[in-house]
């Protein structure tokens, strides 16, 4: 007799999809930390502590910025501009490479060089990351418009923050989430008619899977969402695909902001709200039960809050 | 030839009547520039690029994507990678380059199809699946960038050489970004009964590129080989003329809304004013148009709102 008909849900074996290496074929475990790229490093740095993040370390050789809150990593990279680009961003003015935005997804694999021969044996783009000496060579490939993703395995016994970075005298390496926040997700802009292609880009290369219709999660549903597989299962995470609306012919892509997902929406939006962090209040978008939206800070930063126990329930 | 078409219309009703047809850079000899002057001239809103257009340009690949991007044409796509599936090892990593090259190309033209011509390489394995396995790759490679490809069978292909064969190979690829290019010289030349599209998902057809020529028959891939790079035609120009206008009128019936390219290769082209040829061009459109897809006469739509 199968176990899901005599045992409770959390007495079950983990659902062994998330460890086979059809459904999960680059052992991945979630996310490390997402990067964000700006010429106004402390505009960012206050609204991120806004948010509840702490500065808690520096690199060692570049001007860049950890911050960090529960187990959410945010890397702020005001170095950019002197990174070599890639030919995805080469299309880019000048005063748009220096915009604020996101410009990396450190994703946790259970090996990063096996998942990084795995991505580009299917055709992903390696991209070339220059490390100093003695820093780590993190693998990377393009992702959305000109924005990169990076295979990160030391996550566990040690972190890849101990090489690159240097801790900032008395302060708490490990400061508390606001409200119980962690990571849920990833919005990110597409072209006209593009969902099948970034579905199949991310299901290729990292075995994520279109979540049904019904299964909706925040108070932005629209567009497609897909899930990633984690080998822990509190680690996996959404991405939503959201193609411009009909009469925008605006067909930019990018990844456009992230998601926390927290126990209780409205209890974080009054906690967060007294720390000065605006919300959208439109009849369109307003906090409610299911989620919340930060207004648009630094001309492109914007946070959305969804409700969620821990991770994303598979 | 004469210009009579050009004088007896007016340059706007030309542009109106030929703006879903584009000639291809490679008909026309001389200086990118001056092609791509003597393509809008003629009233083309579009061209299909070729690469060594860029690379041989005098003043260098960007001067060269500057002066497309200034003459205000639009690119149907850019041409061509050849012989990239079937490979391994070392020649497969090779072909990868190759085609991360012509995708960057093809992206900094602000084209959104590559087109990929099957493989003619004695090198390359004839297993289907394999062949299905590295079109999926380099079309994976194209999604970051938002480029299509288009997969050609050449008619002197070793392994696909006939449109259904590239659509049995897409098919088994199965990615959103790879499609089929058609090319009329090549349909004809292998004789493939045009019953075939109807097996072909219409809105995977990325590109449709149309030539003539003047012989009956092209039995052998030497001859269609030599055929097809000296001796091609614009529509209406050959002997297969009633063919094309079938093959449109079918892509037509199946729904195909996209472009149409004149991929002419032609010798004697290669020695004529750039105007004269682009004028034969022009008369090639207008006949498709006008007599053959009859898109002047108004639709019941147009009459209403009059």
């Amino acid at each position: 007799m199968s176990d899901f008909l005599t045992k409770e849900e959390s007495m079950r074996e983990p659902l062994q999809a998330a460890f086979s290496e059809t459904m999960n074929p680059i052992g991945l475990n979630g996310v490390e930390f997402i990067e964000y790229t700006t010429a106004r490093p402390q505009a960012l740095g206050q609204v991120l502590e806004m948010m509840g993040f702490r500065p808690i370390a520096r690199h060692r050789s570049r001007e860049v910025q950890l911050y960090r809150q529960g187990d959410i990593n945010i890397v702020v990279n005001a170095h950019a501009s002197t990174d070599p680009v890639g030919p995805l961003s080469a299309g880019l003015a000048g005063d748009e490479q220096m915009h604020t935005r996101i410009a990396a997804i450190a994703l946790r694999v259970r090996d990063a060089q096996t998942a990084f021969n795995y991505v580009v044996d299917k055709g992903a783009w390696a991209v070339n990351t220059y490390p100093q000496v003695m820093e780590l060579n993190i693998p990377a490939i393009h992702g959305a418009g000109g924005s990169r993703l990076y295979f990160v395995d030391r996550y566990k016994e040690f972190s890849i923050y101990d090489v690159d970075f240097v801790p900032t005298p008395g302060v708490d390496q490990h400061p508390p989430a606001t409200a119980g926040m962690h990571f849920f997700g990833i919005v990110q802009y597409i072209g006209l008619d593009r969902s099948d292609d970034w579905l199949t880009f991310y299901q290729e290369l990292m075995g994520a899977q279109p979540v049904p219709a019904h299964e909706r999660f925040g108070i932005l549903p629209q567009g497609t969402l897909i899930r990633f597989p984690s080998t822990d299962t509190s680690a996996s995470f959404m991405m939503q695909l959201i193609e411009p609306e009909g009469d925008m012919f605006d067909g930019a892509e990018y990844v456009q902001r992230i998601g926390f997902g927290v126990h209780d929406v409205r209890a974080a939006v009054k906690q967060l709200s007294e720390q000065h962090v605006e919300f959208v209040k439109t009849s369109g978008a307003h906090t409610d039960a299911r989620g919340a939206i930060t207004k648009t800070y630094e001309h492109g930063v914007v946070f959305e809050f969804v409700h969620s126990q821990f991770g994303v329930k598979s | 030839m004469t210009t009579l078409a050009f004088e007896h219309k007016n340059v706007a009703r030309v542009r109106q009547t030929i703006k879903g047809f584009g000639m291809d850079t490679i008909t026309l000899a001389g200086p990118l520039g001056a092609k791509l002057d003597a393509i809008q001239q003629a009233g083309f809103s579009q061209v299909m690029l070729k690469a060594n257009d860029f690379v041989g340009h005098p003043q260098g690949f960007k001067a060269g994507v500057a002066e497309f991007k200034s003459s205000g044409l639009r690119g149907t796509g850019f041409q061509v990678l050849r012989d990239f599936e079937g490979l391994s090892g070392d020649l497969h990593a090779y072909k990868v380059d190759i085609a991360k090259s012509m995708l960057d190309m093809c992206s900094a033209l602000g084209c959104d199809v590559l087109l990929a011509c099957s493989s003619t390489s004695v090198h390359a394995s004839s297993d289907r699946d394999h062949i299905a396995s590295d079109l999926r790759k380099l079309a994976i490679l194209a999604i970051p960038y938002g480029i299509k490809i288009a997969y050609e069978a050449l008619s002197w292909g070793r392994t696909i050489n006939e449109f259904s064969d590239a659509w049995d190979v897409i098919s088994r690829a199965d990615c959103p970004n790879l499609g089929i290019g058609l090319d009329s010289f090549h349909i004809f030349a292998s004789k493939t009964q045009l019953e075939e599209l109807n097996f072909l998902a219409p809105h995977k057809i990325f590109l449709v590129q149309l030539a003539d020529f003047l012989w009956q028959e092209a039995p052998t891939f030497e001859d269609r080989r030599t055929t097809a790079r000296t001796f091609r035609v614009f529509p209406g120009e050959g002997v297969h003329s009633p063919d094309l206008k079938a093959l449109v009128l079918k892509l037509e019936d199946l729904g195909y809304g996209g472009d149409y390219s004149f991929e002419v290769f032609n010798d004697d082209y290669q020695q004529m004013a750039l105007e004269t040829v682009a004028q034969r061009g022009q008369r090639s459109a207008i006949w498709l148009a006008d007599e053959v897809l009859r898109r002047n006469v108004p639709s019941l739509k147009e009459m209403r709102l009059r």
